[in-house]
């Protein structure tokens, strides 16, 4: 295998292993589509060029999670996107449910939202991307038992959203 | 020392997919703890299916376009070399350079449509919403009229010289014919480029420029001055 062959193939695994997760991340963390889409390709046009600096491959996915944060936080601070087109996304996922379901679903989806970053950062990462809490600790330069109580505020928060807004079913006042 | 219930609701709440010896040693342990787990598990599924999006079904094919770009990269030079080069470049210090993506605006658009033009032509379906169009566009600080915007059919974000750039289908009542803006590149107004039986037209813009591109077949004259009239630039569509 040529470098250069061997060099798009480990592009495209990484495209095949991670596109899909820092699409969602990317959709959480900005609620846009279009904008997460971008994100997510100037990600990896970011990673293909500084591909050969990545020595350690288990680290593929805290480092395209950087790459992709710190754009975002270059984008946010030159356009503010337009939320949210997160409820245009999950339309078809959302058409196998029963009507409760659906509407807990959306409900618990428009608490994601509303949650705070410092919240919401923590728990992507976990969910998400399946990271442990000394792997978030360590993405977002914080302390691991700061971790731990976001993530624990985070599932307290949409809990009570949940049965707040669950006990009047009053979802449209969330979009 | 175990965990009190207090100590492990909270982990539940942290982490509760948590499964360390210590936790399940405190799951089992009575049958208090055993449905708090059991709630935070069944919490979590629904957490878990409620942030599942699924991406765009065209999202990895444009990733994996972007490997077949070439790699600017260093061209390292030896250290004791880099030192009289040092000297002979005087100010500038240059001890690498950045080696060209393409010689020139004409070879990048003959060499972009040969990689995907034909194909992006044949994935391109029926009109597009004009809010997406405008979202991408609006990335590139661009604009399209309204005219522009009802017959473009398929737009993605592309490789340019010097940037990202848009890669545009049309639908002309000659077919469909290709658009690619450089938001960033500057090309010379007028010229044609003929490659591979297709042939371009270059349209320098307000700012960056763009290609139109068709076969042979395709006068892309009338598409040349709908781009330059329609095509807005240099402004951010907030």
């Amino acid at each position: 295998m040529t470098i250069k062959t061997e060099r798009t193939h480990r592009f495209n695994e990484l495209a095949e292993a991670y596109s899909a997760d820092l699409y969602r991340y990317a959709m959480w963390i900005c609620g846009n589509d279009a904008l997460a889409k971008d994100l997510v390709q100037e990600t990896f046009l970011r990673a293909w060029r500084a591909l050969d600096n990545l020595k350690d491959v288990a680290a593929a996915k805290s480092w395209l999670i950087t790459i992709l944060r710190r754009e975002y936080a270059r984008t946010f601070e030159r356009k503010v996107p337009a939320f949210t087109d997160i409820e245009k996304v999950t339309i078809e996922d959302n058409d196998e449910l029963k009507p409760d379901e659906r509407t807990e679903r959306d409900l618990l989806r428009k608490g994601i939202l509303k949650l705070d970053s410092k919240y919401r950062d923590p728990l992507l990462l976990q969910v998400v991307f399946g990271h442990s809490c000394a792997e978030i600790s360590e993405q977002l330069g914080i302390s691991k038992s700061a971790v731990m109580t976001q993530l624990f505020r985070a599932r307290e928060k949409l809990k009570t959203q949940l049965q707040k807004d669950g006990v009047t079913g009053n979802v449209h006042e969330l979009f | 020392m175990s965990m009190n219930f207090s100590e492990f609701k909270k982990l539940m709440g942290a982490d509760p997919l948590n499964r360390d010896a210590e936790t399940l040693r405190a799951r089992h342990s009575s049958p208090e703890f055993e449905a708090v787990a059991t709630e935070a598990e069944a919490f979590e599924e629904k957490l878990q299916a409620a942030l599942h999006l699924n991406p765009p079904h065209d999202l990895l094919s444009q990733i994996k376009d972007i490997s077949q770009q070439p790699v600017r990269q260093r061209s390292w030079i030896p250290l004791a070399l880099a030192a009289s080069l040092l000297v002979f470049v005087g100010a500038a210090g240059l001890v690498w350079k950045q080696s060209h993506q393409w010689d020139s605006v004409e070879a990048y658009v003959a060499d972009h449509y040969s990689h995907d033009g034909s194909t992006v032509v044949a994935k391109a379906g029926e009109n597009l919403p004009d809010q997406e169009i405008a979202e991408i566009l609006a990335r590139l600080d661009a604009r399209a009229d309204e005219q522009l915007s009802s017959i473009i059919t398929f737009i993605k974000f592309c490789p340019t010289p010097d940037g990202r750039g848009a890669h545009m289908v049309v639908s002309t009542d000659q077919g469909p014919m290709t658009i690619i803006y450089m938001p960033k590149t500057q090309a010379t107004d007028g010229e044609v480029v003929r490659f591979d039986q297709m042939h371009a037209s270059l349209v320098n813009l307000e700012h960056g420029s763009a290609a139109v591109i068709g076969n042979q077949s395709q006068n892309v004259n009338s598409m040349v001055v709908m781009v330059r009239d329609a095509l807005k630039t240099g402004f951010v569509d907030a």
